[in-house]
């Protein structure tokens, strides 16, 4: 989801932290160290994800210009993984295994074997295929001290808030009505309230 | 307590939130005001889910809180999980769909004057490599900026007016105004009681806003 274009979805989050006194300089070097580093066939691990230019998943050149817009730090979140299809991996597994055992002269795979095998016929087939690439935008309002990133699901969200906190050195809060209550301020009478607040049930049962 | 449980025990008031605001739309036909706003419309359509659990609500159409299953809901205790939203403000037009749990906003179409609206987003296909040239600034172009600006300049807004009526809100969920009027009204709005004075709703519940009658 881009928030240059169509319709925006996006979660906000708040910075838990204040901003160095050098944050600009050293955020650029922090992104660049954590700028997504392509998938390659024998990388061991399955997926990757690192910072791309905003709503640019393929450029992976990031400078001062590309990421801030004045007030704003403004990155792309990338993620690459391998999908084999199940099928077509378990149909050159069988091949591959009917292979070794007619080599070896045995009837069964060791339970070792069976993995190595699996590691072994997953990177063939990785040269074969490319990765799935998945984008999302990342706007860092560093005023008001805000994330909103555009996606509304739960997988890349945990993912973007443990690279964030990794690249920043700064936690992410989620906004929910608790944050915002907070953040929007309450007098002290309120605080009292909301301490003790019990939800209210429309229930036609219970209202009898 | 940890911060994450403070956050999962207070879920519910967002719920309350859209319940409010379902209520007070409804009430007021529509036409809603913060003291930072003024007037503006605001009404649910398109989409509502109603929730409690598992049990499970949703509802389509152009007007889906006029149902006589959404009340039925309430009634069986749910409460409003997702709705879609109009918002009318400014001359300006434009929908979006907040969720109550995470107040996050989906689907918010902004009624922008830069940039290609409507243009589909290109596919995440890997491009043919290709040399930048020196002469080619690596900056995105100032029209990017441009459209950037405003569009957040816009999301901003919306989430301003949510950020208002939520502290109004709390203002009455968090005071005597919701014992004595907010909930005993929502119980009768729900059962469909005529007996919703909107009149003198607004009255008593402006007081308790500080806000001066209009």
């Amino acid at each position: 989801m881009s928030v240059l274009k169509g319709s925006l979805t996006y979660v906000r989050f708040f910075v838990d932290g204040d901003l160095p006194d050098d944050f600009r300089e050293r955020f650029v070097k922090a992104i660049r160290l954590r700028a997504m580093k392509p998938l390659e066939p024998d990388d061991e691990v399955p997926e990757r994800w690192g910072w791309s230019r905003l709503a640019e998943p393929f450029e992976l050149e990031l400078d001062y210009e590309s990421v801030f817009f004045n007030e704003y730090l403004n990155v792309g979140v990338r993620a690459d993984r391998w999908q084999i299809p199940g099928a077509m991996l378990r149909a050159k597994l069988r091949e591959a295994e009917e292979v070794y055992l007619t080599k070896k002269g045995r009837e069964r795979l060791t339970r070792k074997e069976k993995a190595e095998m699996k590691e072994l016929v997953s990177r063939k087939l990785r040269r074969q295929l490319t990765p799935v690439t998945r984008s999302f935008d990342l706007s860092w309002s560093l005023q008001e001290g805000i994330v909103r990133f555009f996606s509304a699901a739960n997988a890349p969200a945990v993912a973007m808030q443990d690279l964030f906190t990794r690249t920043f050195g700064l936690k992410l809060v989620p906004e929910a009505p608790y944050t915002l209550a907070a953040r929007l301020g309450l007098s002290k009478a309120q605080e009292e309230a909301w301490a003790t607040l019990e939800p209210t049930s429309l229930s036609a049962e219970e209202n009898a | 307590m940890q911060l994450v449980d403070r956050i999962e025990k207070r879920r519910f008031v967002g719920r309350e939130l859209l319940l409010w605001l379902w209520f007070e739309s409804e009430l007021f036909e529509g036409t809603l005001s913060t003291r930072e706003h003024g007037e503006f419309g605001l009404w649910i359509e398109r989409q509502l889910t109603i929730s409690s659990g598992k049990e499970v609500t949703r509802i389509k159409g152009g007007y889906p809180a006029g149902s006589r299953e959404a009340k039925e809901a309430l009634l069986l205790g749910k409460l409003p999980e997702v709705f879609g939203m109009h918002l009318s403000w400014r001359e300006r037009e434009c929908n979006f769909v907040l969720k109550a749990e995470t107040l996050s906003l989906a689907g918010l179409s902004l009624p922008t004057v830069l940039g290609a609206e409507d243009a589909p987003a290109p596919l995440l296909d890997r491009p043919t490599p290709r040399k930048r040239k020196k002469a080619e600034s690596p900056d995105p172009s100032d029209a990017e900026h441009e459209v950037f600006y405003e569009r957040m300049m816009l999301a901003r807004e919306v989430e301003g007016l949510v950020e208002a009526l939520f502290r109004d809100f709390l203002t009455l969920r968090l005071g005597p105004a919701w014992d004595t009027l907010v909930a005993p009204a929502l119980k009768a709005w729900s059962r469909g009681d005529d007996g919703v004075d909107a009149d003198a709703y607004r009255k008593v519940r402006d007081a308790a806003l500080g806000k001066k009658r209009r």
